[in-house]
């Protein structure tokens, strides 16, 4: 092996010592028992499966995250092919349009949209005076679309960059081939740029469908009585009482679900391979 | 290849200094060292002496870090009062938990903490002989049974408050007297209600009529929660939160605590705040000393000086939650007294939050995640 391998080593570290061990410390503890004198025990997975509306909690915040990476493809794709195929000179300036609402703080976001969805605010008049809605308030905040709004404006970003920088990798002599066997615009689209940029789709997909799953702050601000996902189950058991072995259990329970999913796709990538 | 002119280069510079300036202005929530205490007062005469520093972990705007109410004490005693803030008592539970000892001086444990904080070891006792103002607390705050164990002092009553109704006098005008107007259909939709398992599962309970320390039929309490869901505009979780809505004419009436709606009605707002003729929730905050201070003399003397006649009143005025030193209620404005139920009589209604085993906690807290994933 190269030995420059080595230089990999102080990123492989702080993975190891500040995900790994702690994801692992966690595991542990979610099969403890609460209390000072923890024995081993599988109380704490047997009360979520036991409990029916953990369950629906977690399917909800499955179909929530759904929603925002299916919303957030159809918002992404179009601008990163515009932005890789179309568009020459600005598409700079259009990359750093995309990555300016990093610099701000995903709090700050999600009270912002607070302001702008609520009755009297900005979306409300707006809509008012193209005469979209009536007189009636807008019943956004405080719902579930509210939620996805605001985690579709968060996340697509991130969809578009890697649908972006597959796209560009695209070779335009395959293009120009398909061309020249007089294939139409859709046509190559389709059986040429398509499966080509399908690492960069599903990279996005699973950049925005992960974060999603254990969101719980703008759930709490935008989402109303009905917004309650499993993410703020856990950060209440942290935080409220102390009830750290669940709440870890719970989380492991999510990370399974996601490294399935993720199996799943990235057996997908590979068979297109 | 990314800025290819002048232009660009000075319009992504432009936009960087914005940015910054944007930032340095605002704060986001959260922690913040020394928020209150940060201009250090003119003592040039000292010059040189060293200060002592008093940690303190307190909430956020919570009087101990009001440097119009403590600069006095801080140049008296030459001391810096520095504070940690906190977002619930669990987290100062597992602060006290977890901090090396000696690195905090004070902090404001309530009953829901405090036997474990004792039985663990965590807090000092309480040398009430150094505590001048120590007689002036009202009876009843100094028995209560989650300060005290083994005849030892380990938590001096400070202020105490009720969560109970908060409502707008200008939308709503027949006074509201009971805790059912929370169930109200009249009020569908204009209402919030408080995201805090305590909270929820007591005033269900005092609506049910069960005793909410120790509620009798957790089913039906569920059930009465279930029923008053609908109703919300939304559930609040933090003070600011329900600020936010009320002052937006988002709501109209909610679950809110004392301190914060004469905070409010301070401000400038129009609101009304009732003790329901079934009772509310009734609370109270206690300085403790944490094992291993190395400033415990200091820190009794900060006590001292936070439950005196001077601190409380002027505390009150400026919107404070409800003092308990019994000297200050006789020289506020008596409607006042009457409506924030600052008198004996109001505390008699009140159901003092107490003790709850982490069993019962975890029980509580699942009944109100329930009710929330419905």
């Amino acid at each position: 092996m190269n030995r420059r391998i080595w230089l990999m080593s102080p990123a492989v570290f702080l993975l190891l010592s500040f995900c790994v061990v702690p994801l692992l410390i966690m595991v542990y503890y979610s099969f403890m028992s609460d209390g000072a004198g923890g024995r081993f025990t599988l109380q704490h997975y047997a009360n979520f499966f036991q409990k029916d509306f953990y369950l629906r909690l977690t399917w909800k915040t499955i179909r929530l995250s759904l929603a925002v990476t299916a919303i957030s493809l159809l918002i992404a794709f179009p601008m990163a092919y515009v932005m890789a195929r179309i568009i020459q000179k600005g598409r700079n300036l259009l990359l750093l349009a995309i990555l300016i609402p990093f610099w701000t703080s995903q709090l700050v976001r999600a009270y912002s949209w607070q302001n702008l969805l609520r009755d009297g605010g900005l979306l409300e008049l707006a809509l008012r005076k193209l005469h979209l809605i009536g007189e009636g308030s807008l019943g956004l905040l405080f719902t579930p679309y509210a939620v996805v709004i605001a985690l579709v404006h968060i996340f697509f970003p991130y969809m578009v960059i890697t649908i972006y920088m597959s796209l560009e990798k695209v070779d335009l002599s395959l293009i120009e081939a398909s061309k020249s066997l007089r294939a139409g615009p859709f046509t190559t689209f389709r059986r040429i740029v398509l499966p080509l940029c399908k690492p960069g789709i599903l990279a996005g997909c699973i950049l925005v469908f992960v974060p999603c799953l254990g969101v719980f702050v703008e759930p709490r601000i935008l989402g109303g009585t009905d917004g309650t996902v499993i993410g703020m189950v856990i950060e209440d058991l942290f935080f409220e009482i102390y009830g750290w072995n669940f709440g870890a259990a719970i989380s492991f329970l999510l990370l399974s679900m996601i490294l399935v999913v993720l199996a799943a796709f990235s057996r997908l990538s590979r068979e297109e391979a | 290849m990314f800025l290819t002119n002048r232009k660009q280069a000075i319009f992504v510079l432009l936009l960087l200094v914005a940015l910054l300036v944007s930032a340095c202005g605002g704060g986001g929530a959260g922690r913040s060292g020394d928020d209150g205490a940060s201009e250090s007062p003119d003592t040039t005469k000292s010059g040189k002496q060293e200060k002592v520093t008093l940690r303190v972990i307190n909430w956020k705007d919570y009087g101990s870090d009001d440097t119009e109410l403590v600069g006095q004490f801080e140049e008296l005693y030459n001391v810096k009062i520095e504070h940690q803030y906190m977002a619930s008592e669990e987290e100062l539970l597992t602060q006290l938990r977890i901090a090396k000892e000696g690195t905090i001086d004070l902090v404001l444990p309530n009953a829901s903490i405090l036997p474990a904080a004792i039985e663990e070891g965590l807090l000092q006792e309480i040398d009430v002989t150094q505590l001048s103002n120590y007689d002036s607390i009202y009876a009843p705050f100094k028995s209560l049974k989650e300060n005290v164990k083994d005849g030892k002092v380990y938590a001096v009553p400070w202020v105490w408050g009720s969560t109970a109704i908060a409502y707008n006098p200008d939308k709503i005008q027949e006074p509201i007297r009971s805790i059912h107007a929370l169930w109200d259909e009249k009020y569908k939709g204009r209402i919030a209600f408080r995201d805090d398992f305590n909270d929820a599962i007591m005033t269900a309970a005092i609506a049910l009529g069960q005793d909410p320390n120790a509620p009798s039929d957790l089913d039906a309490i569920l059930n009465k929660l279930l029923e008053q869901k609908p109703l919300n505009r939304t559930y609040w979780k933090t003070g600011d939160e329900f600020s936010k809505l009320y002052a937006g004419d988002m709501v109209d009436i909610g679950l809110m605590w004392s301190g914060q709606t004469a905070t409010m009605k301070q401000e400038g707002l129009s609101i009304r705040y009732v003790i329901p003729d079934e009772g509310a929730i009734g609370w109270v905050d206690n300085w403790a000393i944490p094992k291993g201070s190395k400033n415990s003399e200091l820190a009794h003397k900060f006590i001292d000086f936070l439950i005196s006649k001077e601190f409380q009143e002027a505390w009150v005025n400026k919107g404070g939650p409800a003092p308990v030193n019994k000297n200050v209620s006789t020289s506020l404005d008596p409607a006042f007294v009457e409506e924030m139920g600052l008198n004996e009589a109001a505390i008699e209604k009140l159901y003092f939050i107490s003790y709850h085993t982490p069993d019962e906690k975890e029980q509580w807290n699942e009944i109100w995640q329930k009710v929330k994933a419905q």
